[in-house]
């Protein structure tokens, strides 16, 4: 009996050393070459799995395997840990690009003849994103998001209401269309990120694109930058609903949806769950003005998909075929109409009737990318942003801004101070 | 006499507030089934949008819903790995929990105890990295390692129930046995193991629960496997841009039924404890 | 009787170790593991330096991580009141003769299993719509706005989804706790007089009390702990006031760049746990000694 109980223990043990073998890899057994993407976008695995298929049916010496699990990121930062890498990763430009390029995981692809074709403006905003300048291209830009102002196009027209192109402009259509009894904006506080939306699309044009650099460096504070930027969007509070800290984004996007405000300052990427509710919903998007100067509008646009080659990739050549296929004009354009973004590729695309109100700026590459692209995910700038609206202590948020900024970067910024000392030492 | 009229009067006040509280509990449910059967074109913000029934009673929502989440391959992931768990966290924390439960005096068996029950606050925000190495490393980035971190994770707990609940045992049962010439070994499975036939439904309720609902494990352990769990597979339901709530809300009716069913079949264990028999 | 005591502590040795290799190999050792980058800036992933002890220094002047502390003792401590209370009285009624008993027992057992995020929509949307809206209807001024907007009022919120989740998991360990008494305790009892409250305090409650201290113990980890509920409630808001350690060293560390930091964080949470834990467990075994 005593032996019964031992010998259960162990099994477990010998199940423990056995377990390797069960655990069988699914290395490639007809000879051809393993190419394995991991992209962050699960919203966007069907339109994957249907270039997973089309790739595979058309290459005999390659064999591709998309995968677009949830929370990628820890799935990703795990693998890293277990230096299990995929060949490809597609991710978004962000601050979690910046540390993967500073942590030298990624290949420099600027060999890559695909590169000759990517809009000029997202290669630049992809150099931006690097800590600190490094040689190289680390990312072939995908597809990009727009974030500006969606507006109900059929009370826009049955109420005769002009798109705004100025500040002032802006203002005197929110007192235009509350004096209808209308709600101008629906805001969704409650989810905290939504609260980065409206201060990223007017920040592009209030605060210089390298603010983040700047500060970093040591030339300006966060308090001179975005105090402007800090007063307008206490200014837009007054035109949404009463207690916008109780709906998340979710209910903010029915309530768009069902009609119950004309605007909505958010992403293009919200346009499917608001058509979830309401397909029948007309609607367009316009940029959100911020100065008095027409001129100086931008659209607030940044990389939301794009590929990168890891260093540990055995096969390069495989992983740009696999590249160039995702490259074509039609491929990309199917991604452009399932996920109503817009392409980084050079070239003659058709873009959703969302974007027609952020055209022009998209072709004559009028774009400047989100600020909140540079922000640590950690300073959780998106809840700094909430507790400003709720409490409207501007002077408060931005020293507060600012004291966070230098503690949640302290290696960032001795990293690009060391680099700047080393610039000026060479020169 | 006196005694079953007073026990009468209290039974149907004590009738009157379960049903009351149930209502906490039914309205919650009543919503989760009406959105589950709904289509998002039928979400509004309003109440009377919120609670009525929705314009058809259709099982389009669970098929769909199944589709997405390879629903059987994932219940049988989930069967596969709680009831593994729940086996050997049976066999093992209870052995465990019987020898520190028994070794109360002894400095060993105390410092073990506190040791081991430790664990149960470790944050597992800070095992995560190490573990996900260490289970790559042996080998172990399958559902086998998934089981194994559970037998560990949820060994405080569980031994903390077991070595509680033998203090309530008499340990004049095992005298008896040992009278016989019984070995411990021996009487810990004939008498003991027996005896703690409502911890040991306790305690697979609660493991198989926490397993059922975990995500995270999983999630880092099998990380790049296309095996999933349930949990798992219903994540495909939420991205930051926009959540199915309706299929979500389909897909977690059908998960609950079979931990429901579990949970349903261990609570009579849980009532018929022998201990009262036993006990004198 | 001394061949017989060393065929014991064999056995029990025996036992021991094996498990007790088990449990070091997953938990002890991933755990130093871990402790282990508290003393670098790692951000989880690359390479990182040694920054010695300033993760620990930075950690006693942060003030977010202070507030987090705050926030999530102050919770715990409500909660783990408020559900031991609830759940002792429906162990209590659900352990009585009554009818359809499996039903009552099916029925709260539910809110434990339905996942985060359906419990998340459900109590967003009761506090949001509903709450406000019969507020109206009764005039009540103070719950005319969604709690889970008001900095202030929002703890209110995930203490409640808290204690409704869990009931159900305390209320089966007191159910279970409840069989180990003997029937004839009341019946004896029942002839000295003793009915309702006396009986429960002076009969039931002492037999119980290991599982009272046992779910003392586990309510105060897991409301220490708290992750799930936040993340489906509030995510933290409104104006960073519920924001839980387990929050901030899973946000932060995990899905942000403060691996090792968070990790130091994590550390001192972990050592406060045991030491209000173990300091639980000696204050409640001492009171069943004096029972």
């Amino acid at each position: 009996m005593r032996k019964k109980g031992l010998k259960s223990l162990a099994l477990t043990i010998c199940l423990t050393a056995l377990a390797p073998s069960v655990w069988g890899c699914g290395n490639d057994s007809d000879g051809r070459i393993e190419v394995e993407i991991v992209q962050y976008k699960p919203e966007a695995a069907n339109y994957f799995k249907t270039v997973e298929e089309a790739f595979n049916s058309t290459h005999d010496d390659i064999h591709l395997t998309i995968s677009s699990p949830n929370d990628a990121m820890a799935i990703l930062k795990t693998r890293f840990i277990r230096e299990d890498y995929p060949d490809i990763i597609g991710i978004g430009g962000d601050i979690n690009y910046s540390y993967f390029v500073d942590a030298d995981i990624l290949a420099d692809i600027s060999e890559y003849e695909g590169m000759q074709d990517v809009n000029e403006g997202y290669l630049e905003i992809a150099e931006a994103l690097e800590l600190v300048p490094v040689d190289g291209t680390y990312i072939l830009p995908y597809a990009a998001n727009a974030a500006g102002v969606l507006y109900n196009r059929e009370m826009f027209e049955e109420h005769g209401w002009q798109i705004p192109e100025t500040w002032d402009e802006m203002l005197a259509l929110c007192d235009e269309i509350a004096a209808e009894g209308i709600l101008p904006f629906y805001f969704g506080f409650k989810d905290i990120w939504t609260c980065l939306a409206p201060w990223n699309a007017m920040a592009v044009e209030l605060a210089p694109s390298d603010t983040t650099r700047q500060v970093n460096k040591g030339l300006t504070t966060f308090s001179k930058e975005y105090e402007e930027l800090a007063e307008k969007y206490m200014a837009l509070l007054p035109y949404g609903p009463d207690d916008p800290f109780a709906y998340n984004y979710n209910d903010a996007c029915t309530a768009f949806a069902r009609g119950e405000s004309a605007m909505y300052p958010i992403g293009s990427y919200a346009a499917p769950q608001i058509l979830s509710v309401n397909p029948e919903l007309k609607m367009d998007s316009f940029v959100m003005p911020a100065s008095d100067e027409k001129e100086g509008r931008t659209l607030n646009s940044g990389i939301d998909l794009g590929f990168c080659v890891t260093k540990d990739c055995k096969n390069k050549e495989a992983a740009y075929e696999v590249l160039n296929f995702l490259y074509q004009d039609d491929t990309l354009q199917k991604y452009i109409d399932a996920q109503t973004s817009v392409p980084c590729k050079k070239g003659n695309f058709k873009l959703s009737s969302l974007l027609d109100g952020m055209t022009e700026f998209i072709e004559s590459g009028n774009m400047t990318d989100y600020q909140d692209h540079y922000y640590p995910s950690e300073m959780s700038v998106d809840a700094l942003l909430q507790t400003f609206l709720i409490e409207k202590d501007k002077d408060a948020f931005l020293k507060n801004f600012d004291t966070s900024w230098q503690r949640y970067n302290r290696d960032i910024i001795r990293m690009v101070q060391e680099y700047e000392a080393a610039q000026g030492n060479a020169k | 006499m006196k005694q079953t009229s007073t026990v009468g009067k209290s039974n149907k006040t004590v009738m009157v507030l379960l049903i009351l509280g149930l209502s906490t509990i039914i309205f919650p449910l009543y919503m989760t089934v009406v959105i589950a059967f709904k289509q998002p074109s039928e979400m509004t913000n309003s109440i009377s949008g919120i609670l009525s029934l929705p314009k058809v009673w259709s099982l389009q929502n669970f098929r769909e819903a199944m589709d997405v989440t390879d629903f059987w391959n994932s219940l049988k992931n989930s069967l596969l790995i709680s009831g593994l768990t729940v086996g050997l966290s049976i066999l093992i924390h209870s052995l465990m929990g019987y020898t520190l439960g028994r070794n109360k005096s002894s400095k060993f068996y105390n410092f073990v105890y506190l040791f081991i029950v430790s664990g149960m606050f470790v944050p597992f925000a800070i095992l995560m990295m190490p573990l996900a190495k260490q289970t790559a490393e042996m080998g172990l980035a399958n559902w086998f390692g998934v089981i194994l971190l559970y037998v560990v994770f949820y060994m405080p707990m569980n031994v903390m129930l077991y070595s509680g609940y033998l203090t309530n045992i008499p340990l004049a049962l095992e005298e008896a046995a040992r009278v016989d010439g019984a070995s411990t070994w021996l009487t810990y499975w004939k008498i003991i193991f027996p005896i703690m036939r409502p911890m040991h439904a306790t305690v697979a309720v609660i493991t198989a629960l926490a397993v059922w609902n975990d995500v995270m494990t999983p999630l880092i352990i099998m990380a790049g496997s296309s095996e999933n769990t349930l949990p798992l597979a219903q994540l495909n339901f939420q991205s930051q841009f926009g959540t199915n709530y309706n299929l979500a809300f389909a897909s977690y009716l059908l998960s609950l039924i079979p931990i429901l069913v579990f949970y349903l079949i261990c609570q009579k264990q849980i009532l018929n404890g022998v201990v009262n028999g036993a006990v004198k | 009787m001394s061949k017989h005591e060393n065929e014991r502590k064999r056995t029990f040795l025996l036992i021991t170790i094996p498990i007790l290799a088990l449990f070091i190999c997953f938990n002890t050792i991933p755990l130093i593991r871990g402790a282990m980058y508290s003393f670098t800036n790692s951000r989880g992933f690359g390479n990182h330096d040694w920054v010695g002890f300033r993760n620990y220094i930075d950690l006693f002047s942060d003030g977010r991580v202070g507030k987090s502390y705050l926030f999530t003792i102050k919770l715990a401590l409500v909660t783990t009141v408020v559900v031991n209370v609830l759940s002792l009285i429906l162990a209590l009624g659900l352990n009585s003769k009554i009818r359809a008993k499996g039903f009552f027992r099916g029925a709260y057992f539910l809110p434990n299993i339905l996942g985060a995020l359906v419990v998340g929509y459900i109590f967003n949307y009761f506090f949001t719509y509903i709450v406000p809206a019969l507020a109206d209807l009764t005039g009540i001024q103070a719950l005319g706005s969604s709690i889970l907007s008001s900095p202030s009022k929002a703890w209110i919120g995930v203490v409640i989804v808290c204690a409704w989740q869990s009931i159900a998991m305390n209320t089966i360990i007191y159910i279970s706790g409840l069989q180990t008494v003997p029937e004839d305790v009341y019946e004896a009892g029942g002839l000295d007089g003793a009915t309702g409250w006396k009986q429960f305090k002076h009969l039931t409650f002492p037999l119980i009390i290991p599982f009272f201290s046992i779910n003392m113990v586990l309510c105060v980890k897991n409301f220490l702990m708290v992750f799930d509920q936040i993340i489906a409630l509030t995510k933290g808001g409104p104006a960073q006031s519920t924001e839980s350690i387990s929050y901030l060293i899973y946000n932060n560390g995990m899905s942000g760049g403060q691996f090792g930091f968070q990790s130091a964080n994590a550390v001192v949470f972990f050592i406060v746990i045991v030491v209000i834990s173990v300091a639980q467990m000696k204050f409640s075994s001492s009171k069943e000694e004096q029972l």
